[in-house]
């Protein structure tokens, strides 16, 4: 069994890193890991920056990742996922969705969004493995632009780290969503999946 | 409504669960009977949560108006016999706090148990209050957990506990509990359910000077009864270790550091461990075990040293020469982490951390600079910025009259409306605790000679926004309330209030109208308008605020998020609106400085709406000075 394996999910209130975090450490439990984890509720959701935790392994004591101990980040949002910088190692894995949410202090001139390459760049030199992909582009292409977190879960397991059985997650998912809702979903997290794997191959 | 995994009645059976489920849970085992709560985060999901099970396991719950009635409610059914508990916020307990104080000196008959969910670092709070304290001035004893799965056995124990001594318990979970997720072992399901009984006892429960002073040496006697206990309850746990020289004292969810860190640095037969569940009252034969042991001593505990202090005052009155650390090496502010604990004990024991935290706090730091500010804000289509702007409006009109340059005041409350204080609306100017903002005008309208408009949810006004306003006819406070009904008490998860129709489960019942409660106060000038309608509204506030004397505005236009979920159960759709660019003038952007709609938004130098998160709401083609927004057809 996994002693420790750290999930930090990054994004916008409202992009869904709740659910699939959820969704992420109930499957971790039907495996049988311990699963401690944490989520921005309150506050934090409406639009501003979020952060779920999922820690899963024999060997997991509080609900946050400490910084540098980052084994997985998935990042819903690109400038999210930088501005949590400190918790990556060398040996972290990062996916990364290129699509970004730019604030509204930034049309009101209050503040400036980073461009692709300044982000790129900076998680390249914390980590040695950044997976890109557009989730949204892929969740359209599953038919629900609104699956784009589940395209990221997908994602998250194509990595091929994840110590969670990817028929757990599946079943796990399929059981969330009403019959009506759950092959959307499913196929999203297919994508993910298979652009994951892909851009590993490469 | 499907059936929520906590209901499950699978002893032994491991869910995964969020912190304030395993609350619920435990109070299921323990067999509660009454649940009472007003919502604040940390704390709401845990009547939530229950509300979903009460029919099926016979339990009675309620959204309360406020968190003192939440708790006389529940204290009621203790007096009756009945297992009850009361949940909310650290900064709820103030407003439960009057009560609290005297239900100690009658204790408990059901088990009574008060739910303090902290806030460290007050991610959604207005302080970070350290609620041991109040615990202390109550003689409540607390039950602090350390994990999620302890946060459920607690609650239980709570309840079983609080018979035993006759005797309210406070279990004080944080943030990281509450919202903290972990597996979790179910026990078992309590069906008993007992028949209430009011026993008249008026040396007990009527508090006359006789009757306080009589009870007050009772509960002296139940509190140390209870300080006996603490020392073999198996929550305090002491880990001695031959010849340590440093030993932690580790309270609530610190002790997960504490273990944490002291495997980062391989300490595991270099320390010892005093795992503190009951900060109050301490286990004091433990800590003075721990003491003799050890040259040298940390506490580990979030917020104020509490434990700390009580540590000291044991070592002083035994005369057991140790060197006690805490906050002089812990920071009083925000929440504990594993990096934080592991620096504190590494400086003691001159060992060093196995991540190099200055090389990532470096990258932090050069990261920091390119990142964007992403504040939260009211959502696309809220109804709190037009009502907002409506009022900013208005007043800016009223405040010309002045004569000399005057600022309009806008004293504040707290709900989703708070996030106003941001730009481009600016119009929050005061946000101190629920309540406050008619509260605050009152005293401004005797001090300054400025337009006062106070605004405050629908929510928040039952809860404590009726006695300032009948204050400001009382006293001829010239003010102006907007009251922003949007129907819910949204910030917290649209839970429903007083005037929604219907129950915490669900249940229809009387809706109390805002404006008969205005009128009902005395209010001469009480108007209701839609702040959807800017101009109407603003209209309708500049009468108010030249009206002479308190009036009320109760802008009503139903939260966003609720009416687009609505929607889409319903199957209708959202028509939203476009930019037609050959209309725009590019140098304008009235929309986006005026209104900051996250909908809104600059691409490649031109202003547009993101279809896919506008709600349709319309306030932004009333601002547009070229009729360039128009509705897709």
């Amino acid at each position: 069994m996994a002693k420790e394996f750290n999930v930090l999910i990054t994004g916008v209130g409202g992009q869904g890193a709740i659910l699939m975090s959820e969704l992420l450490g109930e499957a971790a439990v039907k495996d049988d890991f311990n699963v401690r984890g944490s989520e921005a509720l309150g506050m934090a959701v409406r639009g501003g920056s979020v952060v779920s935790t999922i820690r899963i392994g024999s060997e997991i004591y509080g609900p946050l990742i400490p910084m540098g101990k980052c084994h997985l980040l998935i990042g819903i949002e690109p400038a999210e996922a930088l501005r949590n910088i400190s918790y990556l190692s060398p040996s972290s894995l990062i996916i990364l969705n290129l699509r970004g949410i730019v604030p509204f202090t930034v049309s009101q001139g209050k503040s400036n969004y980073p461009t692709q390459d300044e982000i790129l760049e900076k998680l390249n030199r914390a980590s040695r493995q950044v997976i890109r992909l557009d989730a949204a582009c892929l969740a359209e292409e599953a038919g629900n632009p609104i699956t784009a977190n589940m395209v990221m879960l997908g994602a998250a397991f194509g990595g091929g780290q994840m110590p969670v059985k990817l028929e757990t997650i599946k079943a796990v998912i399929q059981s969330h969503f009403p019959a009506k809702l759950a092959p959307v979903n499913i196929k999203a997290f297919d994508l993910g999946y298979q652009a994951c794997q892909q851009a590993v191959k490469n | 409504m499907k059936e929520p995994a906590i209901s499950s009645d699978a002893p032994g059976e491991k869910l995964l669960m969020l912190g304030n489920e395993a609350i619920a849970r435990g109070a299921m085992e323990a067999g509660v009977q009454v649940a009472a709560a007003y919502p604040g985060t940390p704390s709401s999901e845990i009547l939530e949560t229950l509300t979903k099970v009460a029919q099926k396991f016979d339990i009675y719950v309620e959204w309360s108006t406020n968190e003192k009635i939440a708790f006389e409610v529940a204290l009621a059914a203790s007096i009756c016999g009945v297992r009850a508990m009361a949940s909310m916020k650290h900064v709820g307990v103030n407003v439960a706090h009057d009560p609290l104080m005297t239900a100690s000196y009658i204790g408990a008959k059901g088990g009574l148990v008060l739910l303090s969910a902290d806030d460290p670092w007050a991610w959604s709070s207005q302080n970070e209050q350290d609620n041991r304290y109040i615990a202390e001035q109550g003689y409540i004893p607390v039950l602090e957990p350390s994990s999620v799965q302890e946060a459920k056995d607690m609650m239980a124990d709570a309840f079983r506990l609080s018979e035993e001594f006759k005797h309210l318990f406070m279990v004080r979970s944080v943030t990281r509990i509450s919202h903290g997720r972990g597996d979790v072992v179910l026990g078992e399901i309590t069906r008993e359910r007992r028949k209430g009984s009011f026993k008249k006892d008026r040396s007990w429960l009527v508090y006359t000077p006789v009757a306080a002073r009589k009870n007050r040496l009772l509960m002296i006697e139940r509190f140390e009864r209870i300080r006996q206990a603490v020392d073999t309850l198996p929550y305090n746990r002491l880990k001695l270790v031959n010849r340590a020289r440093l030993g932690i004292i580790a309270c609530g969810l610190s002790y997960s550091y504490t273990l944490e860190a002291i495997k980062w640095l391989e300490l595991e037969e270099r320390v010892s461990v005093l795992k503190i569940s009951t900060p109050h009252p301490l286990p004091q034969e433990l800590v003075k075990k721990l003491l003799k042991s050890a040259a040298e001593i940390i506490i580990v505990e979030e917020l104020e040293p509490f434990v700390e202090n009580k540590v000291k005052a044991i070592a002083g009155e035994a005369n057991i020469p140790v060197k006690i650390h805490g906050k002089n090496l812990l920071p009083v502010i925000g929440e504990l982490s594993t990096r934080k604990v592991t620096e504190a004990i590494a400086r003691l024991t001159n060992s060093k951390p196995p991540v190099n935290f200055t090389k990532l706090d470096k990258l932090s730091e050069e990261t920091a600079p390119i990142l964007p500010w992403r504040p939260p804000t009211l959502c696309p289509g809220c109804a709190h910025r037009a009502a907002l702007y409506a009022i900013n409006s208005a007043a800016q009109r009223v405040a010309r009259d002045y004569g000399k340059p005057t600022e309009p005041i806008y004293p504040g409350d707290i709900g989703c409306y708070t996030l106003g204080y941001l730009p481009p609306l600016e119009a929050v100017d005061t946000t101190i605790c629920m309540g406050a903002s008619i509260g605050i005008a009152n005293g401004l309208a005797h001090v300054v000679a400025a337009p006062i408009i106070a605004h405050i949810g629908d929510s928040t006004f039952f809860h404590s926004g009726i006695p300032p306003l009948i204050n400001a006819v009382y006293n001829k406070a010239n003010i102006t309330v907007a009251i922003l009904d949007n129907s819910a008490t949204a910030m917290t998860g649209f839970q429903p209030h007083p005037g929604i129709g219907h129950t915490a489960t669900g249940e229809e019942t009387t809706s109390v109208k805002i404006e008969d409660i205005a009128r009902a106060c005395g209010v001469k000038f009480v108007k209701v308008a839609d702040p959807l309608d800017l101009k109407k509204a603003a209209d309708v506030l500049e009468k108010a605020i030249r009206f002479e004397g308190p009036s009320v505005v109760v802008l009503r236009s139903p939260c966003a998020i609720i009416e687009q979920r609505e929607k889409r159960q319903r199957g209708e759709k959202t028509i939203p609106y476009y930019i037609d660019q050959d209309k725009c003038n590019e140098k304008c952007g009235a929309c986006i400085k005026l209104l900051g709609c996250p909908a809104i938004v600059k691409e490649n130098g031109k202003t547009i709406i993101d279809g896919p998160l506008c709600t349709g709401c319309g306030i932004c083609v009333q601002v547009c000075p070229h009729n360039a927004i128009l509705q897709e057809s």
